[in-house]
């Protein structure tokens, strides 16, 4: 309802204004808005569309990254249909994404309501809870395996004590992506903090007012706070969407070759790693990854046109 | 936002009962309540970072006790010497202090003027501009690591902290992404009376949208000091002589390349130290976020 | 002698030009040209002249180590009249992983000598990472390295590389622990010579400990714990990795398939899960060593390398072991180990490989061996010095005089890497009991022959 009453996409007019001033208006804006956005034109031709373009030409040939590229045309993306590997990496991708995203969201939201609350040594749980953000990530990974070991970790230990099973996390196929998005909880401070700078921007006043219509917290969160934020958890959703297609140094750091046991936690970006610096398979290393990035391009307008319906741009 | 101040409230002589249940039930909801929730909640997430520092503190004999202990029998305090003797330590801070200065300052300057033109101007084709900028990042960059270093190599940028810190001038998708989503929140109207005044649109950036956004310009600071503070790969590939390395580098050197030992409470100690100032820089920037919201509210 | 520094030399100067002729193309790095050429200070060129000529020399490796190379650096500079060796510390990385290297070549700033596992020479000859120094090296000088070393750094006919050091892999047994379950330790005595694998599994057995949710708190043997591989148990068996006739990898090998009944029917008479839950945690590649089942007492047995030496001094020092042979299958058989190690090679782009190959001959000839196996206890790769006992402890004595003269080297292919992942990938399945040792070796075959058709 919230939604609905504040909601101005973007892209409509600026308002009535007459039809060839708006034209020349226009044109004015164009130059103004392409001023504005040239270091990002520039930086994109410089150090993305030409490697890009390499990645492109590159995934037509078999090449091994360092003698001359050979030319073979589609044998490359032929090869992925008959690589069992391949679609195991991408389900394995795809299942830890789906996971991590939408938990991700959730305890981004309720890390920064944590953080917004207002008592008087909260500056001290802002920084703990931002800290394991900023450890560096073999630290946070030793301190995971040691609570989440099967013969002495605390949160073993306690799962076994509320009568659920012993999970061997990293050694069970079926736990080792899940784990992984446990993982990802600790480092929930970076989304929490963009939460926090979101939170802090909303008007004070539509909560009085909400206050003086007799509205509780729950409805207050609803009808004020979750729409106010969801330019934000829009943000987040792509955020987490590119970082979880993305998922690699956790991967390589847990477990040993990448993606044990039995590839079960292969991931894509590891998969194309291995077969660039181990393998020496640059030219189908390159069809995989623009083969990823057009998933997940295609992942991301998904989230966009949906996102229409319930982003809500422009305060009142 | 004013804080609340339950001892005036209960130093007052209540005049009634009810007034005093009142009273306390109010002091309840505020500050035991939330108390209640979060003081567990940040225990949990202060595990990593305890552990780390009382592992830092261990002598060796006691990182072989299995299951581990909580709470180190001895706090050496000669560890952390230890650790800063095993690299040059204070240069290679000194090398990162300096890409990270120069990262944040690239980040701060490039990305609000991007996205201002991605937010607050109309134009032509600027959502499909941005769409674009949106799908680099899905671009899987281990693919790019060659080319990319091709591309420095001609430019004679190699050994140089060049190929780290130029390309944070032209903008990075995210913060692109972050400051416009901001951006975007703040009312059209503000932006519109200046520019009937006749303001230029870098006027309007810096007199009404920036002093709106300290909290997002003050976050995407805070990511891009993070980013080249523990920027590992960049680093590795771009800076050859020994005397140019960064601390994320100098971590490594904890492990031997046989991998078959660790020196663990060492490395420990020394993550601890190269946290330390990113704990610091964040205790900073979190006031100044905070402050900053509070200025733009008032208007 | 010239031809392979000419050719260095001709190989960079056309990379050269024709990075010079597309920066003038590529119209979109203009702008970022011009700012790198107020910024970017130029790479020193080298010296030539009376002054020594230059060599650099990258290495992952970290102290103590590297202090020892750095102190046959200076003794090298010191004796030679035409090059000084300089010395750069790279960050270490995994050891298959030629992010730097790849990099380097690529942009045409490579080394003069880089230290490499030897287990990686051959697939980086293959593609094209490594010089040949065959004709550097002397048959005569070949001979003094113990076989398998050397055959590590052949590839198609060629020497890519020198060996610099070696380890080997045996059982340890923990007497401590043994005593405490009731067992008499002298059975594992070295003079005993080896016993089977059978009878270690039933002595290991009574030294585990389980508690009532059947978590293992002691495990009497793992048995993939540490070093015991693939490959450990496949050259016990007796096992061929490679049919260099056909141009295959065959992990199907029958000896190898039996090898690995072995270990699903043991992981199986232990309850797969149980032992993964114990072990697992401790195979992460960050785990920490000290907590190492070894060092803490949480195993009876274990296969692992002569480095352990040293670790048992600086974490266990008071811990009482003993080290023996690896099993056999079947009494009376002989026991087989196995090595890796490092070596020196010329990278590609290298224009002084005639330099480079003088120091490389000295770091991994006597003069450098003696030093480094004195002062890092690492193993030595000339034969002749495996049994100097000025060298070695009691202890290490045992691995350098009776296990390295017969070792065992994986085979030297350009898809090794690739053949280890997969393999290890196939043991995974096979001891955590997820697929009959054949099925899941012929997958390892099947994945790892399709990259090595290339090569044929």
């Amino acid at each position: 309802m919230a939604t609905d009453a504040v909601a101005v996409a973007p892209e409509r007019s600026n308002g009535p204004t007459p039809r060839r001033r708006m034209s020349r208006q226009e044109r004015q804006n164009l130059v103004t808005g392409l001023l504005f956005i040239s270091p990002w034109i520039i930086g994109f031709l410089a150090f993305l569309v030409y490697p890009f373009y390499e990645t492109i030409r590159l995934s037509f040939t078999k090449y091994n990254g360092i003698r001359d590229p050979e030319w073979i045309g589609l044998d490359n993306y032929r090869t992925m249909a008959t690589d069992d590997l391949f679609w195991k990496v991408l389900f394995n991708t795809l299942y830890y994404t789906g996971l991590a995203v939408p938990v991700g969201v959730v305890a981004a939201m309720l890390m920064a309501l944590c953080m917004n609350q207002n008592v008087r040594e909260q500056p001290i749980y802002r920084a703990i809870l931002y800290l394991p953000s900023i450890i560096p990530v073999f630290a946070l990974s030793f301190v995971f395996l040691n609570l989440m070991d099967p013969t002495y970790g605390i949160v073993n230990r306690l799962m076994v004590d509320i009568g659920l099973p012993n999970i061997n996390w990293f050694g069970d196929p079926a736990y080792g992506k899940i784990a992984f998005v446990i993982l990802a909880q600790f480092g929930a401070g970076q989304a929490a903090l963009i939460f926090l700078a979101g939170l802090k921007g909303i008007p004070q006043h539509l909560y009085e007012a909400a206050s003086i219509d007799g509205a509780g917290n729950l409805r207050k969160f609803w009808n004020i706070t979750l729409p106010m934020m969801t330019p934000i958890i829009l943000y987040d959703l792509i955020l987490g969407l590119s970082l979880g297609i993305q998922i690699f140094t956790q991967v390589v750091i847990l477990t040993s070759p990448p993606g044990s046991p039995v590839n079960s936690n292969l991931m894509y970006v590891n998969y194309i790693y291995g077969l660039v610096f181990r393998d020496f398979r640059s030219g189908y290393a390159s069809a995989l990854a623009l083969v990823l990035f057009l998933i997940t391009v295609v992942l991301a307008l998904v989230i966009f046109r949906w996102s229409r319906s319930w982003v809500n741009y422009e305060t009142v | 936002m004013a804080k609340s101040l339950p001892l005036d409230t209960v130093q007052q002589p209540a005049r009634n009962e009810t007034a005093r249940k009142a009273n306390w039930r109010r002091f309840a909801r505020k500050q035991i309540v939330p108390r209640l929730f979060l003081i567990p909640f940040v225990a949990f997430f202060l595990l990593p970072f305890y552990w780390m520092v009382a592992v830092a503190f261990k002598p060796i004999p006691e990182l072989s006790i299995v299951p581990p202990t909580f709470f180190p029998s001895e706090w050496r305090w000669a560890n952390f010497a230890d650790a800063t003797r095993v690299f040059p330590f204070w240069q290679y801070f000194q090398n990162t202090l300096v890409i990270t200065f120069l990262t944040v300052l690239g980040a701060a300057i490039s990305n609000p003027i991007i996205a201002y033109g991605f937010s607050r101007i109309e134009w032509p084709g600027r959502d499909k501009i941005f769409a674009l900028v949106l799908a680099t990042v899905f671009v899987p960059y281990p693919v790019l690591i060659v080319s990319l270093y091709d591309i420095y190599s001609r430019l004679d940028w190699v050994n140089t902290i060049l190929p780290l810190v130029v390309p944070l001038f032209f903008g990075n998708a995210f913060w692109i992404f972050l400051m416009r989503q901001f951006f975007m929140r703040i009312p059209r109207e503000l932006g519109e009376a200046a520019r009937l005044d006749g303001a230029s649109e870098i006027r309007i950036l810096f007199q009404i949208i920036l002093p709106q956004s300290y909290a997002a310009i003050s976050v995407v600071c805070l990511f891009a000091a993070l980013h080249a503070w523990n920027d590992f790969l960049g680093p590795y590939l771009y800076l050859q002589k020994e005397d140019s390395y960064t601390l994320a580098i100098g971590l490594t050197f904890f492990r031997s390349a046989s991998q078959y030992d660790v020196q663990y409470n060492l490395l420990m100690a020394a993550s601890a130290l190269v946290v330390l100032p990113v704990v610091v820089l964040f205790l900073a920037f979190q006031r100044f976020f905070i402050e900053g919201v509070q200025v733009g509210s008032f208007k | 002698m010239e031809k392979v520094t000419s050719r260095g030399l001709t190989l960079l100067k056309d990379t050269k030009l024709s990075r010079r002729k597309a920066l003038t193309g590529a119209a979109g790095l203009g702008i970022a040209a011009a700012g790198a050429a107020t910024f970017a200070p130029r790479r020193a060129p080298y010296v030539k002249g009376q002054a020594k000529t230059q060599l650099q020399f990258w290495t992952g490796f970290t102290d103590p180590d590297l202090a020892t190379l750095r102190k046959i650096v200076e003794q090298y500079n010191a004796q030679s009249t035409s090059y000084e060796v300089i010395v750069t510390q790279l960050a270490p990385a995994e050891v298959t992983d030629n992010t730097r290297l790849i990099t380097a070549v690529r942009g045409g700033d490579s080394p003069d000598i880089y230290h490499m596992d030897r287990f990686t020479v051959a697939s980086n000859a293959a593609n094209g990472l490594v010089q040949p120094i065959s004709e550097f090296v002397d048959e005569a000088v070949r001979a003094t390295y113990l076989p398998f070393a050397m055959e590590e750094v052949t590839y198609d006919g060629q020497i890519w590389g020198m060996p610099l050091d070696t380890d080997a892999r045996a059982l340890y047994y923990n007497i401590g622990v043994l005593r405490e379950a009731g067992i008499d330790p002298t059975e594992f005595d070295q003079s005993n010579g080896p016993v089977t694998w059978d009878r270690l599994l039933e002595v290991a057995n009574m030294a585990s400990v389980r508690d009532a949710n059947g978590t293992y708190s002691r495990v009497g043997f793992v048995p993939y714990a540490n070093q015991a591989w693939h490959y450990t148990y496949g050259f016990s068996w007796g096992a061929q990795f490679y049919d260099e006739a056909n141009c295959a990898v065959t992990p199907d090998d029958p000896k190898m398939v039996e090898a690995m009944q072995w270990v699903y029917d043991a992981c199986a008479s232990m309850d797969a899960n149980a032992i993964s839950a114990w072990e697992t945690p401790r195979r992460v590649p960050g785990f920490p060593p000290q907590q190492g089942s070894l060092v803490t007492q949480g195993v009876a047995f274990e296969v692992t390398g002569d480095w352990m030496i040293n670790q048992y001094a600086q974490y266990a020092p008071t811990a009482e072991y003993g080290i023996t042979y690896l099993p056999v299958p079947q009494a009376g058989m002989s026991s087989a180990t196995w090595s890796g190690g490092w070596s020196m090679v010329v990278p590609e782009g290298s224009t002084n490989a005639e330099g480079a190959v003088d120091f490389i001959s000295y770091m991994c000839g006597e003069p450098g061996q003696r030093i480094y196996t004195t002062d890092t206890r690492h193993l030595p790769t000339i034969t002749s010095l495996t049994t100097d006992p000025s060298l070695y402890t009691e202890l290490s004595s045992f691995f350098a005089a009776q296990l390295l003269p017969t070792s065992n080297n994986r085979p030297p292919l350009p898809v090794g890497s690739k053949y280890w992942d997969e393999m290890t990938s196939a043991y995974q399945a096979i001891y955590l009991n997820e697929a009959q040792p054949a099925q899941a070796l012929a997958t390892a075959k099947e994945n790892t022959q399709a990259d090595l058709q290339q090569f044929c």
